[in-house]
């Protein structure tokens, strides 16, 4: 019943981390660390969707919830959590050293300033500081791609929205990763008012008709429930939206909104994709 | 007398447009703002949400609350049943079921039309509500017992599946729970005619269904068809439900206090019963959704409208509780004398052994974490077992403390159907820790007990005064409980749904899970369990004579009213704890006693010993089926246990009238 039988890849492999938010997770892949177990597994594919993470990877549950038996049979050097789930920092103890990383409540610095900030400390706290440093260079010069590649086709401004029902969505200003990502590849923001601490604001739909830039095209996040599209269809206000016309609105692949580097770099990869088809 | 008479048709007429005339004051200004001088944009917001949201959302609150108090009206008639109405029977729950179900397994019905979806499921859940019904000659408090109990089941079970598929369903989540919002006029356009043509057709039956108050046998010899008339007009309601349900989910309470409202204010024939009825209706919803509009701002869009209908219907259902004239005298308790099957020792033999082994098999067996089954042996690990023992000993504890809470509930009451969750005081205890959270932020054992307690020891004094005020009797406790339960729950669930961290913790006590169960809690929780079932134990004597009414009692020089409010607060107490382990949703309450009642333990010690044991081991596999069938996620035992133990409760309810 030893873990080493059960995994042996895992057990020979550098630190045992076991990750409750998806944003870190993906960080440790990209410092070259597969996690032992990550919570909510099952939906990776779903909201992360790159990086790809191997099979062997446990489920640990619902992230406020992680079984407490798989995480004590994980046996992790590390576990890594976000503010958010503080209600389970004392539980979280008992089971190997807790590190609490703040990568998208915002207090101050722009977002994607402190998912950096948190990659470097976590690479330097799992002794992976070479691979930090080279992972956060590889961004930049992902940043530098995209920016010349969109340079050519003179983007239009864009907002960004997930939509929550046929009436509401979150659109992302700043402070947002996204928005801070836009800034970063030569993309004009078009949702000027500010985001909550989360990195977004909630509207109805009908408030997206304030975006004045007749240019402005407005994108929206996968996954969209198919009712709901249909729903949006239906409905005078979408229809009627100046925005939502063909030609101005588009929908991307999932990008995780509370991510950290690698979802930046995914995010500024569609985005690019798709303005450049557009030109 | 005349001059009352000439007086009452007026009454009904007064508050239907009472309430519309303030819900059109409160809804005015948002109405009004959408067609001030047009802008000159091509797109003006203001006037688009005023055409295309706002009105559309009144019409469809007039149309909905209207077809609910309909069917209501409908159902307390042809049952001849003032708590009878689509939330009581569970039939609204039913709708809301198969919509989920289809929603999540089978998406391709829902393009059949989704109220042929929402039809089968009231009629399945009518259809077994009023077979069980029959079968204790449609006694008006069976009919609503197998109802609640219904519809708390579809509830655990849609909550169940939202909770696993919670980020698809988020707006399956809201509109499950009555969101009226609309973006168009296709729902109040299809409601219209739907809800048109069903009301026309019950118009048709109301004469008929007038003679039926002569009697079965009077109405016969005046060429009535009684059965066939009695199902046409169920079928109609139950399709009104159906309508209602698909389009804008479950809004509870207004099929059953439009209805009073109306026979209150003094529409006593049918006909005019159920015109006023609609009309009635039609004003409640209407006026609580513009005053949730209005009060919640921003949030509005988001509260579910049906969840605050509760907030408006219990006050008034309090109100009029004392008022009302029920028509029917209920048999309270249908089985005083159940045959005894099995002797002390010969249940303590069955029990036992079955406690031993579901105890053994929660601790010892569980999931790996490549997911398989495996049973933890000798050199097992320490750590595991560390993990699992608390969660054990709180689940059994609360269990057996909830389950003793139903034995003295039912003894003090005199009705079967008493426990600590269906009376409310589980409601009010997790109320009582929704305040200490949000006001205090309260943590460790001591101060959540405290506060819980004081939860459930205003809702058992509530029940208490309306008892005292209606004598007692136990129709009218009955319903004040479930309206206090589904305001509190309401009110627990406005705080979640304004999105506060909190919520979470909350839910957690909702659902009734163990997972925060560590060993402190699981101590205290022991403790609790033996203190008060022991003292509940010591109080045999009372127990027993309690229930042989006044004479008994005092000729052995007892003081009566001194140890029923003992026993009271003792159960409000055991309700208070084990809620703090398994929250207020599980039947081990009302399951515990009537099984140890089922095995022949009809005196107090035994049944009492009987029931703790029984409800402990329940909430133990319970517990044990939520950690490890959908491993390494979890079903929070508190849902699990409503949902293994509603059924069988049917179950027991339909065995014993065969009897």
């Amino acid at each position: 019943m030893a873990l080493g039988q059960v995994f042996p890849s895992l057990a020979a492999n550098g630190p045992r981390v076991v990750s409750l938010d998806n944003g870190l997770a993906s960080t440790l892949l990209g410092l070259g660390v597969t996690p032992v177990g990550i919570a909510d597994r099952s939906s990776w594919e779903k909201w992360v969707a790159e990086p790809l993470l191997p099979p062997e990877v446990v489920d640990l549950g619902v992230p406020a919830e992680p079984n407490l038996e798989v995480l004590a049979a994980l046996r992790p050097d590390f576990i890594l959590t976000t503010p958010y789930l503080d209600a389970q920092l004392p539980r979280l103890r008992e089971f190997g050293t807790v590190l609490r990383y703040n990568s998208f409540i915002h207090e101050g610095a722009p977002i994607l300033d402190m998912a950096i900030d948190v990659t470097r400390q976590l690479a330097s706290a799992i002794g992976r500081v070479d691979e930090g440093g080279r992972f956060i260079a590889g961004m930049d010069s992902h940043f530098e791609l995209c920016r010349t590649r969109l340079a050519a086709v003179s983007p239009p401004a864009v907002a960004l929205a997930y939509f929550m029902d046929a009436r509401h969505a979150r659109v992302y200003g700043d402070p947002s990763l996204f928005n801070d990502v836009l800034g970063r590849i030569g993309v004009a923001n078009a949702w000027t008012e500010p985001s909550n601490q989360w990195g977004f604001q909630g509207i109805s739909i009908d408030e997206l008709s304030r975006i004045a830039d007749p240019a402005a095209r407005l994108i929206a996040f996968e996954p969209i429930p198919p009712d709901l599209m249909e729903a949006l269809k239906r409905s005078p206000l979408w229809q009627k939206l100046p925005i939502a016309q063909s030609g101005r609105f588009s929908t991307l692949p999932p990008a995780l909104s509370f991510g950290m580097v690698n979802e930046a770099i995914r995010f500024a990869s569609l985005l690019t994709d798709l303005l450049e088809q557009g030109a | 007398m005349s001059a009352t008479a000439a007086r009452r048709p007026i009454a009904p007429l007064v508050i239907a447009l009472g309430g519309d005339v303030l819900a059109a004051l409160l809804a005015g200004p948002r109405v009004a703002s959408g067609f001030g001088p047009g802008s000159d944009a091509s797109y003006d917001a203001a006037r688009l949400v005023a055409v295309y949201a706002t009105l559309p959302r009144l019409a469809t609150a007039l149309l909905a609350g209207a077809a609910l108090a309909l069917a209501g009206a409908i159902f307390q008639q042809v049952l001849r049943n003032p708590l009878a109405s689509p939330t009581t029977l569970g039939i609204s729950a039913g709708a809301n079921l198969t919509l989920v179900l289809a929603t999540l397994f089978l998406p391709s019905a829902l393009a059949f039309g989704r109220e042929f979806v929402a039809l089968a499921g009231s009629a399945a859940v009518a259809l077994l509500v009023l077979g069980l019904g029959m079968r204790r000659g449609f006694s008006p408090l069976a009919l609503v017992l197998s109802g609640l109990v219904i519809s708390l089941w579809c509830g655990a079970l849609a909550a169940v599946l939202v909770f696993f598929n919670e980020r698809t369903l988020v707006s399956l989540f809201i509109w499950g729970a009555g969101s009226l919002a609309v973006q168009d006029w296709s729902i109040p356009l299809k409601l219209l005619w739907q809800v048109g043509a069903l009301a026309v057709l019950s118009l048709l039956f109301a004469r008929p269904l007038g003679l039926l108050d002569l009697g079965d046998t009077s109405a016969s010899a005046l060429g009535v068809k009684v059965a066939a008339l009695r199902l046409g007009s169920i079928a109609i309601a139950v399709a009104l439900t159906a309508v209602v349900t698909s389009a804008v989910g479950v809004i509870g309470f207004i099929g059953l206090v439009a209805p009073a409202i109306a026979r209150l204010a003094g529409a006593r024939r049918v006909l005019p019963l159920l015109v006023w009825s609609s009309l009635i209706g039609a004003a409640l919803l209407f006026l609580a959704d513009a005053s949730l509009q209005t009060l919640a701002g921003s949030f509005g869009d988001y509260l579910p409208t049906g969840a605050v209908t509760a907030l408006f219907g219990t006050p008034v259902l309090l109100f009029l509780l004392p008022r009302l004239k029920l028509g029917h005298r209920v048999i309270a308790a249908s089985n005083r004398n159940p045959r005894r099957r099995f002797t002390a020792q010969q249940a303590a033999a069955i029990v036992l052994p079955l406690l031993v082994l579901v105890a053994l098999m929660a601790i010892l067996f569980g999931r790996s974490i490549a997911g398989d089954w495996e049973w933890l042996w000798a050199g097992m690990q320490a750590d595991l077992l560390a993990l699992r023992m608390p969660r054990v000993v709180a689940a059994f504890a609360s269990g057996a403390m909830l389950a003793v809470a139903g034995v003295l509930l039912q003894r003090l009451t005199g009705n079967e159907m008493a426990s600590p969750e269906v009376l409310g005081i589980s409601a009010g205890a997790t109320f009582g820790l929704a305040v200490g959270l949000f006001v205090t932020g309260i943590a460790g054992f001591g101060g959540q007990a405290g506060f819980a307690g004081i939860g459930a020891f205003s809702v058992l004094g509530i029940i208490l005064l309306f008892a005292a005020r209606a004598n007692f009797a136990p129709e009218r406790v009955l319903l004040a409980g479930i309206a206090l339960s589904a305001m509190v729950d309401a009110l627990v669930g406005l705080l979640a749904v304004l999105g506060d961290p909190r919520a979470l913790l909350l839910l957690r006590w909702m659902t009734g899970s163990t997972y925060s169960a560590d060993g402190n809690l699981a101590v205290a929780l022991s403790i609790s369990a033996i203190v008060l079932i022991g003292l509940a134990l010591l109080a045999r004597r009372w127990l027993d004579l309690i229930p042989l009414g006044p004479a008994p009692a005092t000729a052995v020089g007892m003081s009566l009213s001194r140890s029923r409010l003992a026993l009271y607060g003792l159960a409000g107490l055991l309700s208070a704890v084990a809620t703090i382990g398994v929250g207020p949703l599980s039947f081990i309450g009302l399951m515990g006693p009537h099984l140890a009642r089922e095995l022949g333990l009809t005196r107090a010690l035994p049944q009492t010993a009987g029931a703790a044991v029984i409800g402990g081991t329940l909430l133990l596999l319970a517990d044990w089926l939520g950690r490890t069938l959908v491993f390494p996620y979890q079903i929070p035992a508190g849902l699990m246990s409503a949902l293994i133990g509603a059924p069988f409760l049917i179950l027991l309810l339909s065995r014993r009238t065969q009897a």
